[in-house]
This record gives structure tokens, sequence and C-alpha cells, in this order.
């Protein structure tokens, strides 16, 4: 019976390298350097090379749930959590009002998750997007589309293969309510992406998009999604400053912008450089998966949102900048992790580590 | 060199229409590929995987989830079961006020037929050696203003199925297969449904045969599972599906059941409604007695005993059975390992009464004895083995185990039923976290919160229940005796001690 045994780690790397060779290029390879994994990582984005090479190594363990993202796993519901609890305050849609709970919300936003690595909570997330659009939504997340981006090749690619795995995301795929774009955020706010998405490249009845860059596409997303990217920006091609206001620019009026990072204190130091990234079996991440210089506290992020809805508010919005940033709607709560128990929301730890945090974009 | 992908030759049909397209030629052309899809899919239809399929059905989460449940037994048949009044089924479960609770909030409970079930609010449980007691007796908990509180419920299984059948059937039939008279062929893992299909061999695919006269006209069905639940009993197939050993031993005896109908009590009992259990301890024979209360002064016998003396009191004329029984409670430990090898003839069928009355005269009787046993229910009176397991594991990728297949134990604490239902109150709990969560309900990262809850609260109740019955089978006046004695009066004089644990035997 031991060859019938359900594979614990469907994805090995020969399944990865076929399924890179059996995917038509999309024409923005043939445009760019051969280089596949770094093509992406042009000087406009905020990637960084080292951290791009650095994820795409680990590619082959992210979905095995013991294997070195297994902390991220874990902490995947807590994500989920936080953001119902920022759409019980409102969202950018006008059908999803928080005062008409008795009748069943249908599902109508419209989510961005920016470096989803290799899917962790998109799919998650896609997983929760009903095969009926006008059903009532499965959960207080309300999904009703997932747009996943990430820079890495090899990551998105692993990603869509493992979407492959789940029949009812695997159906989303191929209806295109989730995609997996392997591009940046710049490339996005431009209007470069949808000639990516799958659906289109197998038809190749895509055309070029011909929008320049100086003319801004209206805002498409109701939710942008930023876990654990905030500490693995290149300082040297980005910061978090330009970075975080493009994410803002991607919002609708009243959407949300929800993180995860990490805080750049002593008992963060202690907690994820010195005891996270031991060796086994004290470590539970990867070497040099993080660097501690690269963090962010609480108080940068809110000042850098503050800024950044000043910036993305000057395209078009009438009001003025100064009272976007007094008004911002902010959330911010601390998450920690305790062995053998898992991931709690502790109010107040926002120092300690691990933190979430979000903001509203003003109606 | 890689083939020429489809997509390239076929001509530009628009992303909705192809979707059609591709959705109708796989359903026609690949019948033999694509199984069914369920989220769950349940192997056993006893009182685990019912009340599983009840509690998934029942809350407004997991109602939406597409679920099968196979039995190879006539669901129909378990729907309809009826008996009289008087009579009684010899397969009882007691249930704690926990699992009372959880097949309330899964709104299975009213479906019971209450004339049929018994609380109990006293057990007399006692050591045939040394005759050192203890008495779980919650009207000295509780004040007379409030209700007394019950130790425990005693159902017939059949009942409690019946209910859960109503229970579902009550809940539509939306999203729900009931495989009844059906068995399950193979399972193993499907396949890559390239390049238009999703990928499945990591899924469990279960061949479904029709068994009776159905067999030869139905054709087996092909179903995958998201979540393949194993409920499937002591031999589960799905649990060697998933390659999971399991640990434990056979422990060598029998348990012996029947309905019986009991004397009026020589008090009235007080409060009227009061019931009690009794539990003998017999060492010189092998296992505990214990009569549990039915409803109408009936009761149901659990006698676990070596397989030679069940098989002598199978064997035995009912009124000898009666005297045996009466004798269990009443006599030492010599006179019984006397009588249990008396010569029985049917011509003679009142030598054990003549004996039991003789020997009783010349026994000083402990106060808390049970009524006398007058009659037993025809053809009720049978015997199963009793044995240990423990599954390695209860989960494997898309695969959870519940109830007897993850776990069997000794029924002397009635514990059985009662962890089985409690493993599916704790994974439809997990899949409700997971579905509300985005999670898959199949991954290991879901299951594990499930095994993480149940597998030490059962192997420390599993091994508890194996420690008493080691205990209690040691014979004689020897240190062990000796520790036992000490040990329940110590126990049974300290209240809150005593307390702690009849808290722990109900299941809080």
């Amino acid at each position: 019976m031991a060859s019938l045994r359900p594979r614990a780690l469907p994805l090995s790397v020969r399944t990865l390298r076929s399924a890179l060779s059996s995917t038509r290029p999309s024409p923005n390879h043939f445009l760019s350097a051969p280089a596949s994994t770094q093509t992406r990582a042009h000087s406009t984005s905020s990637v960084s090379a080292d951290e791009l090479s650095h994820f795409s190594a680990l590619a082959s363990s992210w979905w095995d749930p013991m294997g070195h993202s297994r902390i991220l796993h874990l902490m995947n519901p807590l994500r989920h959590e936080f953001i119902a609890s920022c759409l019980a305050e409102g969202t950018s849609s006008p059908s999803q009002n928080p005062s008409s709970t008795s009748t069943p919300s249908t599902a109508t936003l419209n989510y961005l998750d920016v470096g989803c690595g290799g899917g962790i909570f998109a799919e998650s997330l896609a997983r929760t997007i009903p095969l009926d659009p006008t059903g009532p939504a499965p959960t207080p997340t309300l999904a009703a589309s997932m747009t996943a981006i990430d820079p890495s090749t090899d990551l998105i690619q692993m990603a869509r293969e493992h979407a492959r795995m789940d029949p009812t995301v695997h159906e989303h795929l191929r209806t295109g309510r989730f995609k997996y774009l392997n591009t940046t955020l710049e490339d996005v706010l431009a209007g470069n992406a949808v000639t990516l998405t799958p659906a289109s490249s197998s038809t190749a009845a895509s055309t070029p998009n011909p929008s320049s860059p100086s003319t801004q596409p209206a805002p498409q997303y109701d939710v942008v999604t930023l876990f654990e990217v905030l500490e693995h920006i290149d300082p040297k091609t980005s910061t978090p400053l330009s970075f975080l206001t493009n994410c803002l620019r991607a919002l609708k009026p009243g959407g949300w912008l929800i993180g995860s990072t990490i805080s750049r204190t002593l008992p963060s130091f202690i907690l994820n450089q010195v005891i996270a990234e031991a060796p086994w079996p004290i470590g539970v991440v990867p070497r040099g998966t993080h660097e501690w210089s690269k963090f962010v506290n609480p108080g940068e992020v809110k000042g850098w949102l503050q800024e950044g809805l000043m910036r993305a508010a000057d395209t078009g919005v009438s009001r003025g900048g100064s009272a976007i940033a007094e008004g911002m709607r902010w959330k911010c709560v601390g998450a920690i992790y305790i062995p053998g128990i898992g991931w709690k929301m502790v109010p107040g730890s926002e120092d300690w580590g691990n933190y979430f945090w979000a903001v509203r974009k003003e109606i | 060199m890689r083939p020429i992908s489809r997509a390239v030759l076929r001509p530009y049909v628009c992303p909705t229409c192809r979707h059609g397209i591709s959705a109708g030629r796989r359903r026609f052309g690949s019948k033999s590929d694509s199984p069914d899809l369920y989220d769950v899919v349940c192997v056993g239809g006893g009182p685990a995987g019912l009340g599983l399929l009840a509690a998934l059905r029942a809350s407004p989460i997991t109602s939406k989830l597409k679920v099968a449940l196979i039995e190879s037994q006539d669901l129909r048949k378990a729907k309809a079961w009826d008996l009289e009044p008087n009579q009684f089924s010899n397969r009882v479960s007691s249930l704690t006020p926990s699992t009372v609770s959880f097949l309330r909030s899964i709104g299975a409970y009213d479906h019971l037929d209450v004339n049929r079930v018994q609380d109990y609010q006293d057990m007399q449980v006692w050591d045939g050696q040394t005759g050192s007691r203890i008495s779980f007796d919650w009207s000295m908990e509780t004040s007379p203003f409030e209700d007394m509180r019950t130790v425990a419920t005693m159902t017939e299984n059949a009942n409690l199925v019946r209910a859960l059948l109503r229970r579902i059937a009550d809940l539509g039939d939306e999203n729900l297969s009931l495989f009844s008279n059906a068995t399950v062929a193979s399972i193993e893992n499907g396949s890559d449904l390239k390049p238009e299909g999703p990928d499945l061999s990591a899924w469990p695919v279960l061949t479904v045969k029709p068994t009776g006269p159905a067999a030869e006209t139905e054709t087996p069905k092909r179903i995958a599972a998201r979540l393949l639940v194993g409920a499937d009993g002591i031999n589960s197939p799905v649990r060697s599906f998933a390659d999971i050993p399991t640990q434990g031993w056979d422990y060598g005896r029998h348990g012996v059941v029947a309905t019986l109908a009991l004397d009026e009590p020589a008090t009235p009992p007080f409060p009227a409604s009061k019931r009690t259990a009794y539990q003998r301890f017999l060492p010189a024979l092998g296992g505990p007695i214990a009569l549990l209360p039915l409803p109408d002064n009936h009761a149901t016998l659990v006698w676990s005993t070596t397989p030679e003396n069940a098989a002598y009191l199978k064997s035995l004329p009912t009124p000898a059975f009666l005297a045996m029984v009466n004798a269990a409670f009443r006599l030492d430990m010599t006179d019984l390992t006397y009588m249990m090898g008396m010569q029985s003839s049917s011509s003679d069928s009142t030598s054990h009464q003549d004996e039991l009355t003789w020997r009783a005269q010349h026994t000083p009787l402990p106060s808390q004895i049970p009524p006398a046993a007058t009659a037993v229910q025809a053809g009720t009176v049978a015997s199963f083995p009793l044995r240990f397991r423990h599954a390695a594991q209860y989960i494997s990728p898309r695969i959870a185990l519940v109830g007897d297949a993850a776990h069997v134990i000794h029924p002397l604490a009635g514990q059985g039923l009662n962890l089985g239902l409690a493993d599916v109150a704790s994974l439809s709990k997990t899949i409700q976290y997971a579905v509300s969560h985005g999670m898959d309900i199949g991954d290991l990262l879901t299951l594990e919160r499930y095994s993480s809850e149940r597998y030490l609260p059962n192997a420390k109740i599993g091994g508890a229940c194996d420690l008493l019955h080691k205990m209690y089978n040691v014979p004689g006046e020897g240190p062990v005796a000796l520790a036992r004695s000490l040990g329940l009066g110590v126990v049974d004089r300290l209240p809150f001690v005593k307390s702690f644990l009849m808290k722990n035997a109900e299941g809080y």
C-alpha cells in the first residue's frame, strides 16, 4: 500500500522545471534579457536582486507544511482575521454597508497581493472566492477577485503549479477571478501587467497595451495586501515611501492597504535574528531570510503612509493633502509566535517583532 | 521534444465560450479520468461518521461543503429502526454530559426517542476482592434546589444513529450524497488532469461499489475527496490506505452483554428520579461486571471476563445466567469461581439459583448492591472481544481518522463512543476554522489542529482504562489489592479529589 500514499510534497524541482518549459513565453520575456529570474527586477522596481535569489532558492519547500515556510503558513489565518477586522469598519464598495449585517453580503471586493511569493496568502484568499459570484460571500473577507504579483519567475510558476492542486482555485485561475502575474507593482500601475495573464497568453490574442506612462489608469483594487514585504525592499533602488505610495495609488477611495512586517527593536533582533534564524532545532526560518537593518517600526510605517496618502492624493482628488493625513484611519496590532501554541494577536506588542498594520484611503 | 501546445493549434475562441466547450468535453470525453469532486468523504456510517456529517451540515459555515458518506449497511433500515417500548437493543452506550451538549449543539439530541434513554445520577463502584468502594453521587454536590447532575445518559446505539440520520435528513440533501449499501472497492491517488483540469495526484479517489441486489445493475462510482475521513472502525480501510500503523493488544477478555429486567428496588430511590449505575470489579474472573440503568427498571449488562467464562455464561439456561449475574454482585471471589465451573444441564436449571441462595446467607452483603435481575430479554445475550488500539497518527495529507479507526479502548469506563464523538466535535470545529480562514480542509496544516487537540486526551483516557483493567486483574490479597483499596478509600474520603475525578469522567 505504500505506493498509494498521498505524496506529502508533490512539487519536486523536476515538475517545476517541466512546468517552466511547458509554459508559452509571454511577449515580455522576448523583450527582456535571457536570465529569467532577474528580468523583472529592473531599475524602476522596488525589488532587491539579492532578496529575489534568496527566495527563489527556497521555492521547492515553500508549500511543505513542515518546511522553511511553516511559520508563515501558521500566520496565514491571522491575516484573514486582521483583514476581516478592517473590513468591518467599512469598505470601498458601496454595496458593503457595515450596518446592514442582517443580510448576507455578496463578495464584491477586488484584491491585489503584492509580493505574493509562493502564494500562501493569495491562494488561501482565492479559495474564499465563491464559485457563484452572485451568491453570499462565505467569509468576511468578501473577495470577488484576487490578483497576486511577484517579481520572481520561479515563485510565480510554483504558485501556479500549486494552485492547480486545488480544483476550486484552479477554476478561479481558469475564469480569471484569480491571477498570478510575474510582474512588479510599478508595471501594474503603468497598466503593463495585463499582457501576462495566462488566459491571454494562451489565446495569443492580446495586443500590446498602448497606454503611455503619463496617463494614470483609474485605481482598481478595494484591498491591497502587503504581507511580509516591507522588510525586503532594496534601499538602493527604492524607498518604502515610494513603494507604499504606489500601493495607495492602486487603491480605490475607501479601500484598505493592509500589511504585516517586523519592527526594528532589540527584542525583535533577539527573536528574529538570533533565535528564529538559529540552526535547527531552535531556528524556524532559514538563515539569511531577514536583514534586521531593513526592518521597519510601526511609527515609520505610519509616517510613510501619511506622506504617501498626500502624494497619492495629488493625482486628481480635490481634497487637500494634509487633511487626508490628519483623518487617516490607521490600525496596528502586534502578533507573537508562541512555540506549541501558535500565532496570537497581542495588542501592544507591536515593538517586539511582528505586527499587522492597515490604513484606509479616505473616500 | 515538447509537443506543440493545443493552445497554439486552436483557433481563437473568446475565453467565456472556451470555458463552456472545454467543460463539456471533459464531462463527455474523459469520463473515466475525472472523478466527482467532494469536499468531505466519510467512510463509515456509525455514530462517529453520522455525527460528523450532522455537525458539518448543521453549521452555517460548513453547510455548503459537498459531502458524501459511504456505509455498507442499509441506512434506510437504520432510519426506520423501531422496537417495542419494553424491548431494548443490547448495543447500548453511555453519553457523558459533554457528548450530550455536543449532540444538542448540532440539533441531533432532540431527535432521540427520550422514552428510550435513561439518565443516571449515581454510580456505585466497588472492588469484589477487598470491598473498598467509591460512590459517584452528584446529589451530594448539588443543592436540593437544582436538578441533580447527571453522571451519564444511557442510550441504545440504534436510537442515536436514527436520531443522527433524522437530523441529517432535516438539513436537506443539497450537496449531500449518502452511499448506503455500498462498499469502498478501492482507494488510490488521483491523476493530473493536464492540461485543462486540475492536478488531483495528491487527492484520494475512491471507487464506491453497491452491494446486494444493486451490485449487478449499478456501475461503481469514482469520487475524489479533498478530505477523506476514516470513521470505518477498528480495521479501517482508510487507515491502511494512508499507511498509518496502530499499536495495541487484545485483552484476552470478552464483554458479555444482555438486556435485563430488574426487581423493584428494596428501598425506593430518593429523590424518586435518581438512578444508579453499578460496577463491581471481579479480579478472580478477569474483569468488572456493570449494570447500567435503562428506562422502566431495565438495565444493560456489560460483564468483562475471560473468553472461557464468557462462553460458559452464554451457554447457561436463562435462570442459571440470571443467578450468575446476581451472584457476581453479591458473592465473594471463591464462591464465584466455584459457581463459574458448575455443570449445568437444562433438566437441572435451578442448581445455580439454589447455590446462590445458600451461599448468600453466609456472605455479608454490602449496602450498594443492585436490585436482583429477574429476566433476560430473549436474544440479547452476546459477547465481543475487548481490545486496545491506538493509531500512530490521526492524520495524513487529505486523511483524518476518527472514532474506532483511531482508537479502541477497554469499555470499563464507558468512554469509547464519547471519545469518538469528541473527535468528531473537534474535527468539525477544525473544518469550520479552515473554511472561514481560506485554508484547504485536507491540508496537514489544517488537520494538525484536530490531531493536536485529540491525540493526548484519547491516549490519556485509553491509558487510564488500561491501567484500571490491569490493576483490577490482580487476584488475591497482595500489595496491589491493598493499594487499590487504599487508593479508592482515600479518593472516596477526599471530596475535592473525587469531584475532580467525576468531572473528568463526565468529560468536562
